[in-house]
């Protein structure tokens, strides 16, 4: 038990300091214990780091964030799985549709790993964030939701760059997997902004109530609400 | 690459690197980092441990008793309860993220060398600060100005820290590192984690009714309140 708990602690650290010549070989194994595995770690490092997003809003919002986060990778993941697989074999990367899904879900771990050892730090944020009740409740809601985009997109932006030098390890071409990686991205971005909205709210707004999803969760999208604030915003 | 030295010497100065009571390893700190690097790697590091624990809480104890002479009556146990109690606090909440940005400079770290490096960091900020105390405590006894006093101490303790992360950042170094951007961003977490720290656990220069403050507030917002005129 202890030296099975040692070798999955040893794969971590491999992950997260982008061994690609390592991380290689993994995609050569049949079994789903690794794969099941990356699920566990998004599913407790996401809804730990999402529980501290929705605990200014209150406890109940916490737990909403805590279950929507993780959720909200996976839904990504396996909604763009299908294209994913294929722009990976169109753009002549040479990976099967598992493999596709093996490495994004090993980059989405990465993300995990770094949001869940930022949690302390969030928490703290959050401690000396002036409360809900207090009259700079805007300010500080503004400031929570700054902090977390700069904490997610470091750890996303940390992430991507270990996928590319994972593709390049596999395609042995930086050129193919520079394409492929921008065109997951490009997708994987497209759709996770609008699960983003659908899913919201995350944080919470002051002046709105807890809820799991806002009552007009599938009405209107993500791109159409941008567009009209920026109309608003050049009126 | 990553081999043991030899087990009971050091390169650099032919010492024991299991020898490291508290004299030694302050020895060790301030001439010879290398030895604590090199004694963090072993599995017997029980005693190099203890050490710096023991030189950190001392330490900062000390320097606590000297900020909070500036005010007297409670602050001469407050201020060090706070300054060593917000010290460890700021670095076990930054401790996780130390480990992961290390993976992400490509270090081949184990956790346990991680906070061992963590703690030789501390260990070093607070020497710094009591070869300090002499001079924050003239100071102390020689200005009523609050906002002095805190400008001096901040001042201190980043020297303090500054030599700190240089010996964590070589100490990671030796242990291999690549990429050291990430380490840079961990500092600034950590340099931020730690002002801010101190101004949650204020009053620690001054005085209040409260051993805590009521209201929460951002270190710069309560800098900036601190240096209005009629403050």
């Amino acid at each position: 038990m202890i030296t099975r708990l040692g070798n999955i602690w040893s794969r971590l650290r491999i992950l997260c300091r982008g061994e690609a010549d390592e991380i290689a070989i993994w995609f050569e194994e049949s079994s789903i214990r690794w794969p099941l595995l990356c699920c566990g770690i998004i599913t407790l490092g996401c809804g730990c780091y999402g529980a501290t997003i929705g605990l200014w809003r209150s406890p109940l919002q916490a737990l909403y964030s805590g279950v929507k986060f993780p959720l909200l990778m996976f839904l990504t993941l396996l909604t763009n799985s299908l294209l994913n697989g294929m722009m990976a074999q169109l753009l002549g990367l040479g990976l099967t549709f598992r493999q596709t899904s093996l490495a994004i879900l090993m980059s989405f771990t990465v993300v995990a790993m770094f949001l869940a050892a930022f949690a302390p730090i969030s928490l703290f944020i959050l401690y000396n964030t002036p409360p809900l009740t207090a009259p700079s409740a805007v300010s500080a809601h503004l400031f929570i939701k700054l902090n977390h985009v700069v904490a997610i997109s470091y750890a996303g932006i940390t992430a991507n760059i270990r996928l590319y030098r994972l593709l390049t390890m596999l395609s042995g071409n930086h050129k193919r997997s520079r394409k492929t990686l921008f065109t997951w991205m490009t997708g994987n971005l497209f759709l996770g902004s609008q699960l983003a909205w659908i899913f919201r709210p995350f944080v919470g707004s002051p002046f709105l109530d807890v809820q799991f999803l806002r009552d007009d969760a599938f009405n209107g999208n993500f791109y159409e609400n941008v567009l009209e604030a920026m109309k608003q915003l050049l009126s | 690459m990553n081999e043991s030295p030899a087990p009971n010497q050091s390169a650099s100065s032919g010492m024991s690197t299991l020898d490291m009571g508290v004299g030694a390893t302050l020895k060790a700190l301030l001439k010879h980092p290398d030895q604590i690097v090199v004694q963090l790697q072993h599995d017997k590091k029980g005693r190099l441990i203890t050490s710096l624990l023991f030189i950190t809480i001392a330490c900062l104890a000390g320097y606590g008793i000297v900020v909070g002479s500036f005010s007297g009556a409670e602050q001469l146990w407050a201020a060090p309860v706070k300054v060593t109690l917000g010290t460890f606090l700021s670095a076990f909440m930054c401790l996780p993220s130390l480990f992961i940005f290390s993976c992400f400079s490509g270090v081949d770290v184990k956790f346990s060398e991680t906070r061992g490096l963590l703690y030789a960091m501390l260990t070093l900020n607070s020497i710094l600060l009591i070869g300090f105390a002499p001079v924050a405590w003239i100071f102390s006894q020689s200005t009523e100005s609050l906002v002095f006093m805190g400008t001096l101490h901040l001042v201190f303790w980043s020297v303090g820290i500054w030599y700190g992360l240089r010996i964590l950042y070589h100490g990671l170094r030796d242990i291999n590192a690549g990429n050291r951007g990430h380490l840079d961003v961990w500092g600034f977490i950590f340099v931020m984690v730690a002002l801010q720290m101190s101004t949650a656990l204020r009053p620690i220069v001054g005085t209040s009714e409260t051993f805590l403050p009521v209201e929460k507030k951002f270190f710069l917002a309560h800098w900036a309140d601190c240096m209005r005129p009629n403050n």
